[in-house]
């Protein structure tokens, strides 16, 4: 397909009604007749040993239906790619979210109460909250078992070292040598969390040996798979619907605790309804964005050839390993970036530490990486006297160049996008020295992949010419599944709103990975378009019969088969669906391959170390520094964007305008903090600080579209993680310019700009450590 | 729910009549509810609403020339006062970024001032305004100024049937333009709390020439908001003609002198010794706008939005 | 002990018993029935909650619901006309749902909400004001652009 084929007009979503009038239900909207209310007992210490628990005070609160802990499951493991938990925890709590216990209760507040009578006896443990020091040879474990988890092979775990990944190409050692200048920078960057609106919530009701689960995830299949795991029984005996969700970023991937309810509905033989509260929604999750330590080195020549690029990468998993464990090797791409480097040898090690797990959280590992990255790119700009525009000018990849584990890329719109951006930000007139002093333009580059999965659709017409389209993707909120009509109305000669969407229940779609990975659009779409495809074969056939003639001289459009050329010569849809034909189809399409690579010298090749269609970026942030406290405002934003063709240009820009603003939010404002016993510092949205309204700058977007191999439906790429990517890095090499320095941790929290302001500006520091001169 | 208790006062004996069995008054709600919901103190078994009682939420300048603000008036009832806009801009700088338009708009000045926080925003200007609280209880109606109102975190000096009827900021005495303002590091523009604020009040000479007058209070850096008078001290009298230098100076000064008097603590929110240094950037941006609001230049409300273009 | 209050809420009145710490929030949703206004933090940091009452917008998580005895609740369920085809959307709502202000639409009763409060206030805001009333209503999906257009265009006519 050509640019030029896509969808111009504004469209509706279709769930946008019951959104907007109060109709919709989310997960916490549901009540089940009755329906009993859970709370988890949660670890009392970060790292401790179990040494006794006794829930019989509990058990005998009037109003309490059931306490379960380990005892009342299966003794069975699960966890992404390595199996290294419980639903319960059974000797060893190893973060402050562990659960040890869930009670089923008739109130919330009772449920509550119950589960802090639970007696929980503990030997404590030192907590291990350093995950650079627990990479150390010889470190305490988190887990002293971890050589019996079952889990993927290719990973290189080893001790506390939970995935070891190197990108390697050519001779980095040698090369550096030859460089005209080496630089290097160490940088670190805080755990911050997807922080959807709408805590988590979950529903189970047992009916028979089935067990139905209303849960707000992002990934229905992927809970469901987890409910039989954990619990033993066949995938066919639970079914996962999911409400209207109340966004996710990444949070809401993987099972959670939907195990946990199903188990808690079983034993108090009641429908059981979760709610958290945000406290818990912070805490409680095996799920938030990675702390990283980003070490990185790179030669230069003068005229901007990278000739080397050394990094080593440390990153935070956290107590277990859930769905993160290709974190090492995606972080270890995005150190290289979307740049051409003649050598490369850059390591990453996901490490265990007794914090809160690390997860998917939009674009996971790219923000700090990129952040770091692309400071340390305008640090070798400055080292060889040149502008950051030009270096990157000079160095970003374009058709034919050979990427850091070997793949040749074909077009990619990355010079193009870093021109769109510097364009719309206008950086000419800031080189021209057009700003007032306490701003500047920072710039950064970013990248991310398409990412192919098996999906499948149904698409079938009712009798009036309607259709249904029923799916097994999930929508987060980003638009992705309610996007989906336009693709099958475009094969269809139909219209986007003549189709209602039949998801979020994984008894009727067809496996999907569910709203993860930006793409939906990618591999759904073309599952639907495969769909619509059969449905399209069909109406032909049935409109050749009645028009006689032969259905290659036949075309659907403006909701009829007509003769191409003689559109008087047509028989509508409508009639057709009502002869009494089934019109039918399913698809899943063609899954496309990862591009080949030369992967000989790398270790832990997990799928990343190659990037199907990605999508390039570069983001332009000018930004307002109050030299004198640090506080930083970004005043305006420019994206520009290889996205591929844009399908569906209201919800694209939506992603942009999002996923900016939570980029700016982890740039400026949003970590969590840990104490030193690794509990949370701020699980509150008073001091975890989300981006308001007044805070978000004018953002201007530019869509790069043009043709891409091995691209998606109709030319398209992904949308919903990208714009979060290169966001920060922009932002911190603006802040560097206003004050002389950069600064190397993440988020750059006013007093941290502030105290790199206070050397680079030479600010006054008043020492009120002796005798008050007026007292 | 068993002992929970609550009722309608419908005039201001009502309530003192409740408050002295033994409830809580609740006007807005604002910090109350939201104080127990983050754990702070669980909501009081016996409430009394008084957020009905009427006579409470009107702004109005008595014979003298006081200006009597009731303690049912709400932040944004304060935006809207053309008066406190003209006589006390630094209380508006404070009210327009009290929480969200929510909080303003149910949030009350009696509520804000009786929660007796360290970091409440209209706490320093009514400071420096000299405002007196006018309480009334069974024995009878009497006057505190704020300094011998509040006590230590969360408490006053006011007994248990005692109700906040109104804060009273007197008539400005001597001659010579006035100006005030109140300044907060934010890290957000809006729903935040003081990590580290000042205010500021200033009278300026009969001529204008120089600062005849000054209060400067802290808020957030020590238990309870107070006045630092080592920093009046600088900048009475500073010169406001020539370059500024001795203006620049006097300031520079004050920042110092609000920096010793501060005793912060390190939290999430920040570090001592950045709340140290803070104190001094806030005590001379809230003076530097004061003085200027009294020379008659436009500085916007609220005085903290820096970065918004005028 | 629970208090017996009458409430209106969207124009109907209800009369209810309620316990004296209730929010109104959980009494809305649980005790009116109408699940329009979520709860997002149960502390006044996200909106999601916001409801007017006697025209004043509220976050009702924290509003007890005692004190809302006698007053006049409107709840996003609230904002759509009522006619003999159906529900008809309000200039707000519909200028949402084409200037891309709705994505997981968990903050949008809230924004609505607030929007309505600011509208009746400001009938004609700058957009600076427009951002200060809407920063109490956090969204994660949007950036806000969306949300802030449909404001401005309420405001100008060009919904």
């Amino acid at each position: 397909m050509t640019v030029t084929d896509r969808v111009e007009q504004v469209f509706i979503r279709p769930d946008g009604k019951e959104k907007v009038t109060g109709a919709g239900r989310y997960t916490a909207d549901l009540n089940l007749t009755g329906q009993a209310h859970a709370a988890f007992r949660f670890a009392d210490h970060p790292h401790a040993r179990i040494t006794r628990i006794d829930t019989a005070t509990a058990r005998a609160m009037p109003g309490v239906f059931a306490v379960i802990t380990h005892v009342d499951v299966p003794e069975i493991r699960y966890g992404g790619m390595v199996s290294d938990r419980h639903l319960f925890a059974h000797d060893v709590v190893r973060w402050e979210g562990d659960v040890v216990a869930a009670v089923a209760a008739r109130t919330p507040e009772l449920a509550r109460a119950a589960a802090a009578a639970i007696e929980v006896d503990y030997e404590v443990l030192d907590p291990l909250p350093d995950f650079v020091a627990n990479a150390e040879p010889g470190a305490p474990l988190v887990h002293a078992d971890w050589q019996s988890y079952g889990g993927s092979r290719s990973m290189g775990r080893d001790g506390n070292i939970l995935g070891r990944s190197t990108i390697v190409k050519g001779d980095a050692d040698a090369a550096m040598a030859t460089a005209d200048v080496v630089v290097r920078g160490t940088y670190r960057a805080d755990a911050s969390q997807g922080a959807p609106i709408e805590p988590r919530a979950v529903i189970a009701q047992w009916t028979g040996d089935k067990v139905t689960v209303w849960t707000s995830t992002q990934v229905p299949f992927a809970a469901r798979d987890g409910v039989a795991h954990t619990l033993g029984i066949p995938q066919s005996a639970v079914r996962v619907i999911v409400p209207l969700l109340g966004g996710g970023f990444g949070s809401k991937c993987d099972f959670h605790f939907e195990g946990h309810i199903a188990a808690l509905a079983r034993a108090a033989r009641r429908p059981v309804k979760l709610v958290f509260s945000r406290r818990e929604e912070f805490i409680a999750p095996d799920h938030r964005r990675e702390g990283m330590l980003i070490e990185l080195e790179t030669g230069v020549m003068r005229d901007g050839r990278i000739v080397a690029r050394r990094g080593r990468l440390t990153l935070d998993g956290g107590a277990y390993c859930g769905e993160g464990g290709f974190f090492a090797q995606m972080a270890a791409m995005h150190a290289c970036g979307p740049y051409v480097l003649e050598n490369v040898n850059v390591e990453s090690r996901l490490v265990y530490s007794t914090n809160q797990p690390s997860a998917s959280v939009r674009a996971p590992t790219a923000p700090q990486t990129c952040w770091a990255l692309e400071q340390h790119m305008d640090a070798i700009a400055a080292a060889i006297g040149l502008d950051g525009a030009e270096l990157r000018r000079r160095t970003l990849i374009e058709a034919g160049a050979v990427g850091p584990a070997g793949q040749v890329f074909g077009e990619v719109g990355a010079k193009q996008a870093l021109e769109a951006a510097l364009e719309l930000i206008g950086y000419d007139d800031y080189l021209r020295g057009e700003l007032p002093d306490d701003e500047a333009i920072g710039i950064a580059c970013g990248w991310w992949p398409s990412m192919a999965s098996p999906s499948g659709a149904y698409v079938k017409l009712n009798g009036d010419g309607t259709g249904v389209i029923i799916t097994g993707a999930q929508e987060c909120g980003s638009g992705a599944v309610m996007g989906l009509p336009l693709l099958a109305a475009a094969e269809l000669g139909m219209r986007p709103e003549d189709f209602t969407l039949h998801y979020q229940d994984t008894d009727s779609g067809p496996w999907d990975m569910g709203a993860s990975g930006s793409q939906t659009t990618f591999n759904n779409g073309r599952a639907v378009i495969e769909a619509a495809r059969e449905v399209r074969a069909q109406l032909l056939e049935l409109a050749s019969q009645q028009l006689e003639i032969d259905a290659a001289e036949l075309e659907l459009a403006d909701g009829v088969v007509r003769a191409a050329g003689s559109p008087d010569v047509a028989v509508s849809i409508a009639d057709l669906a009502g002869s009494g034909t089934p019109l039918l189809g399913k698809g899943s399409g063609e899954l496309p391959e990862n591009p080949p690579g030369e992967t000989s010298s790398c270790v832990g090749v997990l799928g990343m170390e190659t990037f199907l269609a990605p999508q390039l970026i570069t983001h332009a942030a000018r930004v307002k520094v109050d030299r004198q406290t640090g506080v930083v405002r970004v005043m305006e934003f420019a994206a520009a964007h290889d996205s591929g063709v844009i399908l569906n240009r209201i919800g694209a820009d939506g992603q942009v305008y999002g996923g900016v603003l939570m980029g700016i939010g982890q740039a400026l404002s949003e970590a969590t903090w840990f104490d030193e016993q690794g509990r949370q510092r701020n699980p509150g949205l008073l001091d975890y600080k989300l981006q308001t309204a007044s805070d978000a700058p004018p953002i201007h977007i530019r869509w790069i579209e043009i043709d891409t191999p091995n691209a998606g439906p109709r030319g398209s790429k992904g949308v919903g993680e990208p714009p979060s990517v290169p966001t920060p890095g922009a932002i911190a090499n603006g802040i560097a310019k206003v004050i002389g320095r950069p600064v190397h941790e993440l988020p750059m929290t006013a007093e941290r700009v502030w105290s790199v302001a206070v050397d680079s500006l030479g600010l006054e520091w008043i020492d009120t450590s002796g005798k008050d001169p007026s007292a | 729910m068993s002992g929970r208790t609550y009722t309608q006062a419908g005039s201001v004996a009502d309530a003192v009549a409740a408050m002295a069995a033994g409830a809580r008054p609740v006007a807005g709600g604002t910090d109350l509810v939201v104080g127990a919901r983050h754990g702070k103190s669980p909501l009081p078994q016996a409430m009394v609403g008084i957020h009905r009682i009427p006579g409470l939420d009107s702004i109005e300048v008595d014979p003298n020339g006081a200006i009597r603000i009731g303690a049912l008036v709400s932040h944004a009832a304060i935006l809207d006062s053309p008066l406190l806009a003209e006589q006390a801009p630094g209380l508006l700088d404070a009210s327009a970024i009290v929480g969200s338009h929510a909080t303003r708009a149910n949030g009350t000045l009696g509520g804000n001032v009786m929660n007796a926080s360290p970091a409440m925003d209209t706490g320093a200007p009514l400071l420096c305004l000299g405002a007196q609280a006018v309480l009334t209880g069974s024995s009878g109606t009497r006057r505190l100024g704020l300094d011998e109102l509040w006590i230590s975190p969360g408490r006053t000096a006011a007994s248990a049937d005692e109700l906040l009827e109104a804060i009273e900021l007197p008539a400005p005495s001597g001659a010579g333009a006035r100006g005030s303002a109140y300044v907060r590091l934010q890290y957000r523009r809006q729903m935040e709390i003081a990590v580290v604020g000042a205010a500021a009040v200033v009278r300026l000479s009969a001529d204008g020439g120089r600062v005849a007058d000054a209060a400067v209070a802290i808020t957030a850096v020590t238990p309870v908001i107070v006045r630092v008078s080592a920093a009046e001290a600088c900048l009475v009298g500073a010169d406001l003609s020539g370059g500024g230098e001795e203006l620049e100076a006097a300031l520079q000064a004050a920042g110092r002198a609000a920096a010793w008097a501060a005793t912060p603590i390190s939290d999430v929110r920040a570090s001592l010794g950045y709340r140290t240094q803070m104190v001094a950037v806030m005590t001379r941006r809230a003076a530097a706008a004061a003085i200027a609001r009294a020379r008659g230049q436009q500085v916007r409300v609220p005085a903290s939005d820096w970065s918004v273009v005028r | 002990m629970s208090v017996s209050i009458t409430v209106t809420v969207n124009g109907i009145t209800y009369p209810l018993d309620v316990d004296p710490h209730a929010s109104l929030l959980h009494t809305v949703r649980d005790q009116v029935g109408l699940t329009g206004a979520k709860e997002g933090c149960d502390d006044s940091e996200c909106g999601a909650c916001m409801m007017l009452v006697d025209g004043r917008p509220t976050n009702a998580c924290s509003y007890l619901a005692v004190q809302a005895d006698g007053a006049r609740v409107i709840t996003v369920e609230g904002l759509a006309e009522q006619d003999g085809a159906g529900e008809r959307l309000s200039a707000l709502q519909r200028a949402m749902l084409s200037r891309g202000g709705v994505q997981c639409g968990f903050c949008t009763p809230g924004m609505l909400i607030s929007a309505t409060a600011l509208l009746e206030r400001t009938p004609h805001p700058s957009e600076d004001e427009i951002r200060v009333a809407l920063s109490g209503n956090l969204c994660r999906c949007t950036g806000y652009d969306g949300i802030v257009k449909a404001v401005a265009a309420v405001a100008d006519g060009t919904a």
